[in-house]
């Protein structure tokens, strides 16, 4: 038998270590920029895994019209999402094209430099009238933009045709007296009025009743000028125990899809965006027969505009992508007219572009009319990540057992004030 | 004269297989360990933060409720399934349609923890299966909110948990009463032990090594628990069914700070390891002044 030397036992043991400290390196440095590459086809990841198909024809759709494809490479939870993006950022993989949150999740992209800027694409589709002026804000950091829109949603009340009709409610209610009387009609034939959750969305209500009560106190709130603790704030979390307490909702804890408990007439009326006609025609509700929708009346009538929950989510791409010239030119055409068009229509749902030709006329009108709203951004984006995160708790336990909501303000308030503390 | 060669070159046979280990489960420690002691969000490099991550752990009350959520899951996970797999076992040992017998209790853990928690999710809630059933019958608590309140929401966890995991705990005890010698048992039944007296006496001391190995894996197994309660409850409402390996997930994954849920699992590895170290010590201990 050969004898091993101790040179080549040292030679293997250098290589075993060497492997072991490059597997440990890292990859390049977050936001180096590499050369670029152009490809004939994008991969786009996303937190987005029930719309393969309306982004896989998507892709088909950018192929034909700029000869550049886009393969959507989708994840369900967005948990192990967020932590793969944060974590691609350390690897020399850098995501081409990613769905993003607004507010302080792409703040931190931004802060980092690890985002690409779009400041010249924003002016020219701003200009073009293809993306609202006022969707700006939301993408502007230093007065530069990052990422393009990927969608607008515009939180709606949907409610079961069939229900209302059994009901005898012939008229979407129009203020708040005419909503709760509604909910007492659907309660009288023994549906339960209103959806909700002791889960993620638990703060749809919380949201709702104070954008529709104070919306001043809402964006204060958000900003960290006005604290939970506030009078204003403590009775719209009693508005809220009172409907509890009156039965207007569905079990919070219920496993059953929302769609689902509308479809069944279970539910009589889900608060949601807009993305939600899409889950609802997965399930060949039809849109205009089966259910419709209507915008959520204030619950302060004296307000001048009517207030409505408004959210918008980024597609974003690396700072150092490799392929960056492609990237601009699937974006630049994803801002577009035809490429929203069919967008909008792959997913039966809303575009940002006001030029996109939404096929649901009640889609198309609302698009229309939302100048006409003060709209509010959404709470999730609004909020920073731990003080959200503190309120969801509060508000899943608040909405399965309702009491004396101080306590838990109280808890939501110290961590904000533990957030702000930071900022300063 | 001895030839030393094969000795020699041994060790660089096992280089390959040290160096996955290492590179899989040493270094990850390693890294985990450092990022427990910096504030780190994932994206910006790591910064020195000394113990205050492991401060706030300890002055956190929704921490506090996790620890004490984990330590009744380990009081529950010690007992329940432990005890049943026992009885189960002991029960069917010897009887003719045994395997059979024990053929109920050992299939749900064919089942994965997540389907576990899928299931006995509809169960639970509210207009669920057991509240529908309660009603059929006529019963009470119909309407009860079974994983809407702490603590009863973790207990009912452990039940189902039980549910899945004392069929296995009932195979290693059979596995145990197999490798008795029957000699002295004859021997004891002439004597006219029997029923109770007959395992307090003579089956329980020989089962001695198999129970420790069974406490040994539930212990172990239920201060990591996550699958269950993340699909059944998310660790809500509010945080009333959080474990320490749950708050461990929504710090790094949730609120995206690493540092703090490093921390977390840090501590957590090394009650485990701790508890691990000295059950067996003690177990293994008492049997040596035994033996």
């Amino acid at each position: 038998m050969q004898r091993i030397s101790k040179g080549k036992a040292f030679t293997a043991l250098a290589v075993v270590g060497a492997v072991a400290l490059s597997a440990c390196g890292g990859g390049a440095k977050p936001g180096k920029a590499t050369a670029d590459k152009p490809v004939d086809s994008l991969k786009f990841y996303n937190d987005k895994g029930g719309w393969k198909d309306a982004f896989t024809q998507v892709g088909a759709a950018s192929k034909k019209a700029i000869g550049v494809g886009m393969e959507p490479v989708g994840y369900s939870d967005s948990n192990t999402y967020t932590a793969f993006i944060r974590s691609s950022f350390r690897t020399k993989e850098k995501a081409d094209l990613f769905t993003w949150h607004t507010g302080k999740e792409l703040q931190d992209l931004v802060d980092q430099k690890l985002v690409a800027e779009t400041t010249d694409q924003w002016t020219k589709a701003v200009a073009d009238g293809n993306v609202p002026e006022q969707l700006k804000q939301y993408f502007s950091y230093d007065n530069k933009q990052y990422c393009v829109p990927l969608n607008a949603g515009y939180w709606v009340m949907y409610y079961n045709k069939a229900v209302f009709k059994k009901a005898g409610i012939i008229a979407a209610p129009k203020t708040w007296a005419e909503l709760t009387q509604a909910a007492d009609k659907v309660k009288a034939i023994g549906v339960k009025p209103f959806y909700q959750t002791n889960i993620l969305f638990s703060f749809v209500w919380f949201e709702t009743l104070l954008a529709g009560k104070d919306p001043d106190l809402y964006d204060a709130l958000a900003t960290g000028k006005a604290k939970y603790t506030d009078q204003g704030v403590v009775d719209v979390m009693n508005e809220w125990k009172k409907l509890i307490d009156a039965g207007d909702f569905s079990d919070p804890g219920s496993k059953t899809e929302p769609q689902a408990q509308l479809k069944n007439g279970d539910v009589a009326m889900i608060n949601f965006g807009t993305w939600f006609s899409g889950n609802l025609n997965t399930l060949k509700m039809k849109a205009g027969t089966d259910y419709d929708f209507f915008v959520i009346p204030n619950l302060n009538p004296s307000l001048p505009k009517t207030s409505m929950i408004f959210e918008t989510g980024p597609v974003c791409s690396a700072a150092a992508s490799d392929h960056a010239s492609t990237v601009k030119k699937w974006t630049d055409w994803w801002l577009t007219p035809q490429a929203q068009t069919d967008w909008a229509n792959s997913r039966g749902d809303l575009s940002f572009n006001p030029k996109a030709e939404v096929k649901d006329p009640g889609l198309a009108q609302l698009n229309k009319d939302v100048n006409g709203y003060r709209l509010i951004n959404r709470w999730f984006e609004a909020t920073p990540v731990p003080v959200a995160n503190k309120a969801l708790e509060v508000f899943g336990a608040f909405v399965t057992k309702p009491g004396d909501p101080m306590p838990g303000l109280q808890k939501i308030q110290a961590e904000a004030d533990a957030y702000w503390a930071k900022q300063k | 004269m001895k030839d030393r060669t094969g000795a020699r070159a041994a060790p660089l046979f096992g280089l390959p297989a040290v160096a996955v280990v290492a590179l899989l489960l040493y270094l990850p420690f390693l890294w985990t360990t450092y990022i427990s002691f910096t504030s780190y969000d994932g994206l910006a490099s790591p910064v020195w933060s000394g113990l205050a991550n492991y401060k706030a752990m300890f002055s956190d009350p929704d921490l506090i409720g996790a620890l004490v959520n984990t330590l009744l899951w380990v009081v529950g996970m010690i007992t329940l399934p432990v005890a049943l797999g026992l009885l189960v076992a002991v029960l069917t040992y010897g009887h003719k349609w045994g395997t059979w017998l024990r053929l109920p209790f050992l299939l749900p853990y064919a089942i994965s923890g997540v389907a576990v928690g899928v299931i006995w999710g509809f169960v639970l809630q509210p207009d669920g299966a057991l509240g529908q059933a309660l009603g059929f019958f006529g019963l009470p608590g119909a309407h009860t909110g079974w994983l809407q309140a702490g603590p009863g929401n973790t207990i009912m966890m452990i039940i189902a948990t039980t549910w899945q995991s004392a069929g296995v705990n009932a195979l290693l005890f059979v596995v145990g009463l197999q490798s008795i010698p029957t000699e002295p048992l004859e021997a004891a039944r002439l004597d006219g032990a029997d029923g109770f007296k007959l395992f307090r006496h003579h089956l329980w001391p020989q089962l001695r090594a198999i129970t420790t190995v069974v406490i040994g894996l539930s212990l172990v197994g239920s201060l990591k628990t996550f699958d269950v309660v993340w699909v059944m409850t998310q660790g809500g409402p509010g945080t009333s069914s959080e474990t320490l390996a749950l708050s461990m997930y929504k710090e790094t994954f949730v609120l995206n700070d690493y540092g703090q849920g490093a921390a977390i699992a840090l501590f957590l590895s090394l009650v485990t390891f701790a508890a691990s170290i000295l059950y067996l010590r003690y177990q293994l201990g008492d049997a040596r002044e035994q033996g």
